[in-house]
């Protein structure tokens, strides 16, 4: 009796797991998306259109809006080797590890193949982050820049150097305090996280300086020290930018804080124009944009985002895995993309259509801004270069450290990481 | 006399069967992954970098790594912190709702409430009560004129740690107090009544009756919250992600950022570390709490 029973049970746990294992169909294969509702919902457009077209079956499986357990959940499934995902949409700065942790699908002999051309593509994105060893791993699918945004009923002339950013925000910062306390300057993102490198990287290399050139580190300079100081001075000394800079300005803190009204420049990505301009928006058609500012006798620069698509190495389903990566980098698509969702599209020849530049007049200081980019280290080793960098700069910022202190420390610390991961 | 032998075993025989769900799924969901990260904390197993075992490698370039300490500093801080005014209102909790009071069934179902909360969320929640620009705190200062200026509550490493602090023992005063209650509510009442007629006061009947009969329930609970503080993850991971400047980064965070990075041998080697200082911990309570004497 007992015996049976027991048959019985596992008879019905083993069933479980075959039953699990089985429920998927043998043609179907999945990409890996997270985002926004609205993003989502954009996706499912686009993958239900795919589908319908080349009668596929691409599964759309949803992923959490933040790009850390983006990159935890898809690391778990690719170092176990798993067939799903077979496609995702990867951050910019994740691309060097997948590839050197030969995760990635070579993309070179599909586009070969299938006469696939990258000319429609910034050659500078994907020289930076798309190819290693010239040899194609990933597709732009969205790319993303910071700029300066301002109010224009305030101030007539957008500043060009952090300088006049600085005298125009201590003016009209006097101004509106009379009425509204809690007016700011400048507002950007400082709290410590990934955002925190990209604001790091426009200071510093707005002044001429960098982190790291071939493997050298470059962190400790004098270029380096003059634009983090001015990071300090905006908090501490000229007071244009909030206590919380350091504590909670991320994106969304800083985006909300600018158009409820309360500042007069914000370094934020893209995304906010839209947002700025909504009906809801308290500065709804006070609006201007521009490349960010730079120090005196250097050049304006922004960090690059946006994300990219790759395939899996594990994926079982990898021709019909590359239909998809063309179809998606497709014009009509990117097309839509900038319609629907106000992504700005991977291809450049996008950015000359006629109706979206009737439609979106920003899109041409976007291009211009794409020729100015500096991506952040690509080494596959930057998630803890960028750990370091976040918690000393954070440091700095929050006055327990001298920009200094600060910069030396990152320079130490770094050259241990490459001590320990950079081995060939 | 060779029966009853043959019927015990068939009886041990049953237990087993009986346990044998339980010890096979310890085996699977503990067993197993203790012993795989106990294999991988010596392994060089970085995602970009070819496998090779380490032996100690990992563990050494643990002991040279001041952030490790600086992490292991803040979790033990917090363990002794949080657990003592986690016990302290606990108590305080316990005894009063032992007593009889008007709505006492509601009002012990209502001090369940925050730890009934998800941790995420109770996170948030406190998130947005020590925002600089929203929050109630704030709101409050200002309004009473304690301060001119808003402070940032999360912004320093005093401030972010008793931030970490006080949210963890709103959440799990409520564990405390319903454990400590039904130790409370086993003590002979008669006991009291006696002390009493005695002539004892409040504080000597506290010390002499209620603590020593109290000590075996206070030390599991104080253990099960120990062991619980030593690898605190989500509320930190959500109210400050370990910062401001890493100053709240407990172990499990700590852990946790490595293994995002793709360096599963050291994170692996932190973790074995929590593993440790929780299998430690729960060894002196157990000596120190004379658990085995309570028990016969």
């Amino acid at each position: 009796m007992n015996v049976k029973l027991w048959i019985i049970f596992s008879l019905l746990f083993l069933s479980f797991f075959i039953i699990n294992s089985c429920s998927q169909r043998n043609d179907d294969f999945s990409i890996w998306i997270g985002g926004s509702p609205e993003e989502v919902d954009f996706w499912e457009k686009v993958i239900n259109d795919f589908n319908a077209k080349y009668d596929c079956n691409l599964i759309l499986v949803s992923q959490p809006t933040y790009t850390d357990q983006r990159k935890q959940s898809l690391i778990i499934s690719l170092e176990g080797k798993q067939p799903n995902p077979d496609l995702f949409l990867m951050d910019v700065v994740w691309i060097n590890q997948f590839i050197q942790s030969d995760w990635l699908e070579l993309l070179t002999g599909f586009a070969e193949k299938s006469k696939f051309q990258t000319e429609p593509f910034f050659k500078r994105v994907l020289n930076l982050v798309d190819k290693y060893d010239n040899k194609l791993f990933a597709l732009p699918v969205f790319m993303d820049v910071a700029l300066l945004y301002y109010r224009t009923d305030l101030i007539d002339q957008p500043p060009e150097t952090w300088g006049q950013l600085k005298e125009l925000s201590l003016r009209i910062q006097k101004e509106q305090r009379k009425t509204n306390d809690s007016f700011d300057g400048f507002v950007w993102q400082g709290a410590q996280y990934e955002g925190l490198v990209c604001s790091f990287l426009e200071f510093i290399a707005s002044n001429g300086g960098s982190i790291l050139q071939n493997d050298s580190v470059k962190i400790n300079s004098k270029e380096n020290e003059a634009a983090l100081q001015f990071m300090q001075n905006l908090i501490h000394k000229y007071k244009i930018s909030p206590e919380n800079t350091y504590t909670e300005m991320k994106e969304e803190e800083v985006r909300r804080e600018f158009q409820n009204g309360n500042a007069l420049f914000e370094r934020n990505w893209t995304y906010a124009w839209q947002l700025h301009n909504s009906d809801d928006s308290n500065v709804k058609g006070k609006v201007g944009m521009k490349i960010l500012p730079h120090f005196n006798r250097h050049k304006s620069v922004s960090t690059l985002g946006g994300w990219h698509i790759g395939m899996s190495k594990y994926s079982d389903n990898k021709e019909k895995a590359w239909k998809f990566i063309k179809y998606v980098t497709s014009y009509e698509v990117q097309k839509n993309m900038v319609l629907t969702i106000g992504w700005n599209p991977g291809r450049k020849d996008v950015y000359d259509d006629e109706e979206l530049n009737k439609k979106l007049p920003h899109l041409k200081t976007l291009k211009y801004v794409f020729d100015n980019t500096v991506s952040r280290p690509t080494v596959p080793y930057y998630a803890q270069i960028s750990e370091v960098i976040q918690r000393n700069v954070n440091n700095c910022l929050a006055n327990k450290i001298s920009p200094s202190d600060a910069l030396k420390e990152i320079e130490i610390e770094m050259k241990n990481i490459i001590k320990i991961y950079g081995e060939k | 006399m060779e029966r009853s032998k043959t019927n015990i075993s068939g009886e041990t025989k049953t237990a087993y069967l009986f346990n044998a769900p339980l010890i096979i799924t310890a085996v699977i969901f503990v067993l197993i992954p203790v012993i795989g990260t106990i294999v991988t904390s010596l392994m060089r197993d970085v995602t970009f970098l070819p496998e090779k075992f380490l032996v100690f490698e990992n563990y050494q370039r643990l002991f040279s790594d001041r952030h490790f300490f600086e992490s292991l500093q803040f979790t033990l801080l917090f363990v002794v912190v949080s657990v003592s005014f986690e016990l302290i209102f606990g108590l305080a909790f316990a005894l009063l709702l032992n007593e009889t009071l008007p709505f006492r069934g509601f009002l012990r179902v209502v001090i369940l409430i925050p730890w009934v909360i998800p941790i995420a969320i109770s996170a948030r929640i406190w998130e947005l009560i020590y925002n600089f620009n929203y929050g109630i705190f704030n709101y409050i200062i200002l309004q009473l004129n304690i301060s001119d200026q808003p402070v940032s509550w999360l912004g320093s490493s005093i401030g972010a740690f008793a931030a970490v602090v006080v949210s963890d023992v709103w959440k799990t005063t409520p564990f405390m107090a319903i454990i400590l209650l039904t130790g409370l509510s086993a003590i002979n009442r008669d006991l009291y009544k006696q002390a009493r007629i005695d002539g004892t006061n409040f504080l000597q009947r506290f010390f002499k009756i209620t603590l020593p009969l109290l000590k075996p329930v206070l030390v599991v609970a104080l253990l099960f919250r120990s062991i619980d503080a030593i690898r605190i993850f989500d509320l930190i991971y959500v109210l400050t992600g370990g910062g401001p400047g890493g100053s709240t980064s407990s172990l499990s965070i700590y852990a946790f950022n490595y293994y995002v990075s793709g360096d599963f041998g050291y994170g692996s080697a932190v973790s074995v570390i929590v593993f440790l200082a929780a299998g430690l911990l729960s060894v002196l309570y157990i000596k120190f709490g004379k658990f085995r004497e309570t028990l016969q």
